[in-house]
């Protein structure tokens, strides 16, 4: 799977799947930490829509990782402070940078993973569409 | 009159800052941060916006340091920002891909998708609530459990619906004018000073950080009669924006191959100005243009102001301040305007030594003149 879907799912999720996948890695190969995880900023570009221009809406805190597996070097970043979960995406992205077999079988999780966010997004939506207005015209 | 330093304060200043920490304390409370940014959202919203940063947990910090003082939490978020690397830029975020909770329209009361009120004090009555004096836990978690229960036959779909821009519906009708996407790279005002004539990006960055008082306070007074634009809300719209990023150095990237980072939560305004333009034939039409306006969190009387202002500085003109950039994009910042005013306060006596000396030489000119 590739990394914007891949990240998208070990994101938006609790947590959980993103730390089982890298503990299964961790246990198995030697891991190295290129650095240790820091608090960093992106710049967020936006497009307006009043003339379509672009424009820097500001900046969002990150946490950035970065760690080495079998020569390659994997990086975890996501908005927010959480140096742990940081590192799992980056163990993450280096065991696919790295094309262990762990990482091939990990497809039907990830999928799985991802059914269950859209569901749950699915129902938080369908709750609030409770404040959906419905109009009446009225007789005068 | 020579100059003379001083010096003897640091005493006072140590003391000073004791004192401040002793008032904090002395209640013998304790703000948990968790509680800021369960309860607090609007003023965490706010401190993110005018620091330009986006972190409600250092927001929630700054606030409590603070003490509440939003002044003092954007200065100290923006200071806090001063220290921390930048090395990403994010990927263009296009509106559309907004996970809307909640999307107005004060134009149309039928627009596709529909009108979803989410949560608003739009229709609260605006009376004390002194039931929250003694609110506890297990009150509301039963009122919690409650709700919840309320939604328990409700089944989602299996799909997320994204809305369309209203905007884009009266574009496709040809009401209003269409614009190709221009990506020419925006201007970053953090990397460089503001230069006049700025650039429609400089404003935008300029506006959207503005303090939240000075931007509502001049998009009112442009209402008011010191502007010429009063528009109809034509959508605004609250919801979490994805965040993508592409890896410093990895070359030949497919879009497949960037970072999602996470999302983060934004007001988007977007106002329809009636301006009277000559047509084909030299007569007068109207025709509508946009103000544009956005910023970090829930606050929509900032975005409102700001596409007001937007639309004011789209068209400069000299007799109306509200359509003077200098005016209003060197008037707005928080840090800037705070910062200069409480420097009034600092030691002046160098200044004003001065100044009494001039008063006092004018004086003596004019009473040996009189005699």
């Amino acid at each position: 799977m590739k990394r914007r879907k891949r990240t998208e799912i070990l994101i938006q999720g609790d947590g959980s799947l993103a730390k089982a996948l890298a503990v299964s890695i961790t246990q198995k190969y030697e891991c190295r930490e290129v650095s240790v995880p820091e608090q960093g900023m992106i710049m967020v570009k936006m497009r307006e829509s009043a003339k379509n221009s672009l424009f820097y809406m500001g900046e969002v805190l990150i946490t950035e990782a970065k760690v080495e597996i079998s020569g390659k070097i994997g990086t975890g970043l996501l908005v927010g402070m959480d140096e742990q979960r940081a590192t799992h995406l980056a163990i993450i992205d280096a065991a696919y940078k790295a094309q262990l077999p762990e990482a091939a079988d990990w497809e039907h999780q990830l999928l799985e993973e991802e059914k269950k966010i859209r569901m749950a997004k699915a129902q938080q939506q369908a709750e609030l569409f409770e404040t959906k207005v419905s109009f009446e015209t009225m007789e005068v | 009159m020579g100059y003379v330093p001083v010096k003897g304060g640091t005493q006072a200043i140590e003391a000073s800052i004791k004192r401040l920490t002793y008032e904090r304390l002395k209640g013998q409370e304790i703000l948990e941060i968790n509680t800021i940014l369960a309860t607090m959202s609007s003023m965490i919203d706010q401190v993110m916006s005018e620091s330009s940063l986006y972190s409600p947990e250092l927001a929630a910090l700054a606030i409590k340091q603070g003490e509440g003082s939003l002044e003092e939490a954007v200065f100290l978020m923006r200071a806090h920002r001063s220290t921390l690397p930048r090395h990403y830029y994010s990927e263009t975020v296009e509106a559309e891909t907004m996970l809307v909770e909640r999307r107005i329209s004060a134009s149309f009361k039928d627009i596709p998708g529909g009108q979803l009120l989410g949560a608003t004090y739009d229709y609260t009555h605006r009376l004390l609530d002194f039931r929250l004096l003694e609110e506890s836990m297990e009150t509301n978690r039963r009122w919690l459990e409650d709700y919840k229960s309320n939604f328990s036959a409700i089944q989602g779909s299996k799909e997320v619906v994204y809305f369309p821009k209203v905007v884009d519906y009266l574009r496709e009708e040809g009401l209003f004018e269409t614009y190709n996407p221009d990506n020419t790279a925006p201007t970053d005002v953090t990397k460089k000073s503001l230069q006049f004539p700025t650039t429609r990006s400089a404003r935008l960055q300029v506006m959207t950080r503005g303090q939240t008082g000075a931007v509502t306070s001049f998009g009112y007074a442009s209402l008011r009669g010191y502007g010429q634009v009063h528009p109809t809300v034509g959508e605004v719209r609250v919801g979490k924006i994805p965040i993508y990023t592409i890896h410093l150095n990895e070359v030949d990237q497919e879009p497949e191959d960037q970072f999602y980072i996470g999302e983060i939560r934004i007001t988007e305004v977007e106002s329809f100005v009636p301006v009277t333009v000559k047509n084909d034939n030299n007569k007068d039409e109207l025709e509508f243009e946009i103000g544009y306006g956005a910023c970090y969190g829930q606050n929509e009387t900032k975005a409102i102001a700001m596409s007001i202002l937007d639309q004011c500085l789209e068209h400069p003109n000299t007799d109306f301040p509200t359509h003077d950039e200098e005016f209003v994009l060197l008037h707005i910042d928080s840090v800037e305007s705070t910062g200069f005013i409480s420097h009034l306060k600092l030691p002046h006596y160098v200044t004003f030594q001065s100044k009494l000396d001039s008063i006092r030489q004018v004086k003596k000119e004019v009473q040996e003149v009189e005699s």
